[in-house]
């Protein structure tokens, strides 16, 4: 056999990483260069803002529901939609991919056209005298919307590629449905579960037009990092968008190496 | 009894994968389950586990109906093909988790799963995760695991599937003593039949859905009793044989054997098995000292260690052939294993001529033929009747007469006045009386029997409904269907209808059958269908030219192999060629050659816009003055 020619295979490396990095590098150099241009102090003192905590604290607190909503039902949907087999299945597999299609903005007005005042559930919304639009609640439920998908869509390959066939020895050993949950399908997942986790709490953490639209930016109530950002830097407070945005990549870029190491660890011995 | 399966059914759609299995395996017993791919084996093993709820029928474990219970309340161990052993839990974890389940304390886990790494000798591997281990290893890991708990049956599927040679012969020894130290009944489920003789104390032989045989592997193998049975375990040669008072006749041969044999066939017939073992070779006729077979060439001679395997082509011999026919061979293949001396003295060399004699021989008792006659209000029943019975008598076959009728009422006296039509003295044939729909009861029964043929009369013309539903049988039915009309009461001359080529070679096989059971001497009719001039209005209507074009040469070629097939079966067969009009060839051909059965394929139907929008089937149903038989694709059973 002949060998390849040698610059073939680097012709690509090469393309590869030029790609990836004025894609995503750079600008990620940029936000750092921006946050640290007066230096450390300056950078950690704009963090210190309480309106800069307090937009913090409502997005950890927004991510944080949708991961745990998420998981719960996501985990439940994509098992039902691989090892159960009934009427519509196609069309539920389907429409789980719309949060990828539809705007996020588009998914704020929903919230506000089914909650608002003239909304569907404006009777509901006003006997139980709770404020979804233009509040914390209806953010959720658009942070939710656009995180949906990818807890579903990674366990789904991972039970389909694992079969039915550990589920059913676990039956035959004499494990109830639940102990089967538990013990089986849940470790034998836990690797596509915890990575669409991740990817759930970093589209959460960065989700941005839909929050805007279905709960208006109201400084210290509704005003989240990625919205912070927006309002500093219209107010030319660079340095604070920066660090904010800082923060929020690093975050984000945590969980996800973090993860990585984790899966590697464990996958040498099982 | 240890597990106690009754007419076990389950479809997958309209494909029935268990059809009506009934078994009984006593306590400590190894049963092995052997069929080919796709039989229904592993489906019947996750019936009895509980994992796939059947259709029909029931499964006792111990004396205890099952049949409702799921997995988890029946108590057995399931050894699956690829393991599915729990990647995250480390050996002992694994092999402790039916006990964790049934919360036995920490200690007694501890304890047994120890004992059973000791029993499966993997003593020390309890902490290793199952992805340290070999592929043998997880193997007996997955043993482990299904007895820990102590099940009541032990369940195998495919145990050994995934395994290389060397390792599969180490793990079977070691699970047949595992499996007799701990005693518990088993069912392993295999397509190997050299692993179902070392396993099994009893093999069941499964083919598409049925249970054909159980017995010890020395019964199975000396004396099958039915052809897949004798060529599916091991090499078998099959003849076809014929009893004349009480010894066993092949062609003119006669094999002499102490024991006097009789059979069902009226005229005697049986199937004569030889393993290749049964068959010696040698250079010169003198050198024999036992029955001569016939002389033959060597055509491939293959080294296996301790045994060489021959391939022979014996010269066509008078009235011998080889069963089931194959298609277009000449002279009679067969198989021939020896032990070659090891000095290499007399050893066979492709292309060699030699004779070959018979040490030993066994017998399978023809399954007759069986006919399904249906029978509603407008058919003409005694017509049908007297067909049917002919069919059985000439082929010594069984005939089972249903009569469909709306109401109970009606039906009931269908079947009497069939059985007065017929005699009530006739032991070949049985009578059903069916309510309902005439297409699903004839379906239905056509499904759930072993049939060959389904026998149908004509249509009435004055009844619509009746039109209907033949039209429905004659597209649906999965057997081949005979239908009667004409003045017609006996077989004698068949014309096979190869219109551009089809019906193929199993339509031909399928016929020659019949014929060989009839004595009917048989035509390949081919027409050739260009120069035909086209029917109805939109089509080019192409002048019919006055000469025929020839043949073209893989038609030529087709008839020259049917042909073939057919008087390798000891069938007369000519080729007539003609062409026009498709089914007026044919009925000119048909009534030409006296022909009393005229033999279709079904998916001449298939080939409609080719041929000018005509439905050739059901054309030359409307106008054929004798039976028609339409061969469906898969005739499956043998005659």
């Amino acid at each position: 056999m002949r060998e390849p020619k040698g610059w073939v295979p680097k012709l690509l490396i090469g393309i590869a990483v030029l790609y990836l990095a004025v894609l995503i590098l750079l600008p990620v150099l940029a936000i750092f260069q921006g946050a640290f241009a007066q230096g450390a102090a300056v950078f950690f003192e704009s963090l210190n803002d309480p309106q800069v905590i307090a937009a913090f604290w409502l997005s950890i607190q927004l991510a944080i529901a949708a991961v745990v909503i998420n998981t719960i039902f996501g985990t439940t949907v994509a098992w039902v939609l691989v090892r159960q087999e009934f009427f519509g299945r196609a069309f539920f597999n389907a429409l789980v991919d719309l949060p990828f299609v539809v705007s996020p903005v588009i998914t704020g007005y929903m919230v506000i056209l089914l909650f608002g005042r003239q909304g569907w559930f404006a009777p509901l919304v006003k006997a139980t005298d709770t404020q979804i639009a233009f509040a914390v609640p209806g953010m959720l439920l658009v942070t939710v919307f656009v995180s949906l998908p990818f807890v579903i869509r990674e366990v789904m390959p991972v039970l389909r590629e694992i079969g039915h066939e550990p589920e059913q020895a676990a039956h035959t050993l004499g494990a109830s449905s639940w102990r089967t949950f538990v013990r089986v399908t849940m470790p034998g997942i836990r690797w596509g579960l915890l990575y669409g986790i991740s990817l759930t709490l970093a589209r959460a953490l960065g989700e941005f037009g839909g929050v805007l639209v279905a709960g208006g930016a109201v400084t210290g109530k509704t005003e989240t990092a990625t919205l912070y950002i927006f309002a500093a830097l219209d107010e030319r407070q660079y340095i604070s968008a920066y660090a904010v945005a800082v923060v929020l990549a690093l975050f984000s870029f945590t969980v996800l190496i973090g993860m990585e190491i984790l899966r590697k660890r464990t996958e040498i011995t099982q | 009894m240890s597990i106690v399966i009754q007419d076990l059914v389950k479809h997958f759609g309209a494909h029935a994968v268990v059809d009506h299995v009934s078994l009984e395996i006593h306590d400590g017993e190894l049963l092995v389950l052997l069929g080919p791919s796709g039989s229904g084996k592993s489906t019947i093993l996750r019936i009895i586990a509980g994992l796939i709820p059947a259709d029909g029928g029931r499964v006792f474990l111990h004396g205890r109906d099952v049949t409702h219970l799921t997995p988890q309340q029946r108590n057995t161990g399931f050894v699956f093909q690829n393991y599915s052993l729990f990647r995250h839990m480390t050996v002992a974890e694994n092999i402790e988790f039916g006990l964790e389940a049934r919360h036995v304390p920490k200690a007694q886990r501890t304890a047994k799963s120890n004992e059973l790494l000791a029993l499966v000798g993997l003593g020390g591997l309890g902490g290793r995760y199952p992805k340290q281990l070999s592929g043998g290893q997880q193997q007996r890991v997955a043993v482990a695991r299904a007895l820990a708990f102590e099940p009541s049956v032990l369940l195998l599927d495919e145990p050994f599937g995934a395994l290389d040679v060397k390792i599969r012969a180490q793990l079977r020894l070691a699970l047949k003593e595992i499996q007799q130290r701990v005693k518990v009944t088993t069912i392993l489920v295999t397509h190997d039949q050299e692993e179902a003789f070392e396993l099994g104390d009893r093999i069941g032989v499964i083919d598409r859905g049925r249970l054909l045989e159980v017995g010890s592997p020395t019964a199975l193998y000396r004396s099958p009793q039915q052809e897949f049975v004798a060529t599916f375990l091991g090499g078998a040669n099959l003849m076809a044989g014929q009893v004349k008072e009480g010894r066993v006749n092949l062609g003119s041969l006669e094999l002499s054997d102490a024991v006097s044999y009789t059979t069902v066939d009226p005229e005697g017939r049986l199937e004569v098995l030889f393993r290749p073992e049964d068959l010696t070779l040698a250079t010169a006729r003198e050198e024999l000292t036992i029955p001569v077979l016939g002389q033959g060439v060597i055509e491939q001679v293959l080294f296996l260690g301790t045994l060489q395997r021959l391939r022979l082509r014996l010269h066509p011999l008078p009235n011998t052939w080889r069963l089931p026919a194959e298609f277009g061979e000449t002279g009679l293949p067969i198989q021939v294993a020896r032990v070659p001396r090891s000095d290499g003295h007399l050893d066979f060399q492709a292309g060699q001529q030699v004779w070959v004699g018979i040490n030993n021989f066994h017998i399978l008792p023809r399954i007759p033929m069986r006919v399904l006659v249906g029978i509603d209000e407008s058919a003409n029943a005694e017509k049908l009747l007297t067909y049917g019975e002919m069919l059985a008598r000439a082929t010594g076959g069984l005939v089972t007469v249903v009569t469909m009728a709306e109401d109970k009422a009606t039906a009931e006296q269908l079947a009497i006045l069939a059985r007065e039509t017929v005699g009530t003295q006739s032991p070949l044939m049985e009578f059903h009386a069916r309510v309902g729909r005439a297409t699903d009861e004839i379906l239905g029964q056509a499904k759930a029997g072993e049939y060959d043929l389904l026998l149908l009369a004509e249509p009435r013309k004055d009844s619509p409904r009746a039109e209907t539903t033949f039209r429905e049988l004659v597209r649906r039915s999965p057997l081949p269907l005979l239908i009667v009309k004409g003045e017609q009461t006996t077989i004698r001359r068949i014309l096979f209808c190869t219109a551009g080529g089809e019906p193929g070679k199993r339509n031909i096989i399928f016929g020659g059958r019949l014929a060989r059971r009839t004595g009917a001497g048989t035509t390949l009719l081919y027409v050739d269908p260009a120069s035909a001039p086209t029917f109805g209005g939109g089509g080019p209507n192409r002048p019919a030219p006055n000469l025929a074009r020839p043949t073209p040469p893989w038609i030529a070629k087709h008839l020259a192999e049917g042909t073939l097939t057919l008087r390798n079966q000891g069938i007369s067969a000519e080729i007539q060629e003609r062409s026009g009009v498709v089914v007026d060839e044919i009925l000119k051909e048909a009534e030409k050659g006296e022909h009393d059965l005229i033999v279709i394929g079904r998916h001449l139907e298939g080939g409609t816009a080719r041929l000018g929008s005509i439905d050739l089937t059901s054309e030359i149903l409307q106008r054929a003055p004798c039976p028609v038989m339409i061969v469906t694709e898969d005739p499956g059973v043998s005659i």
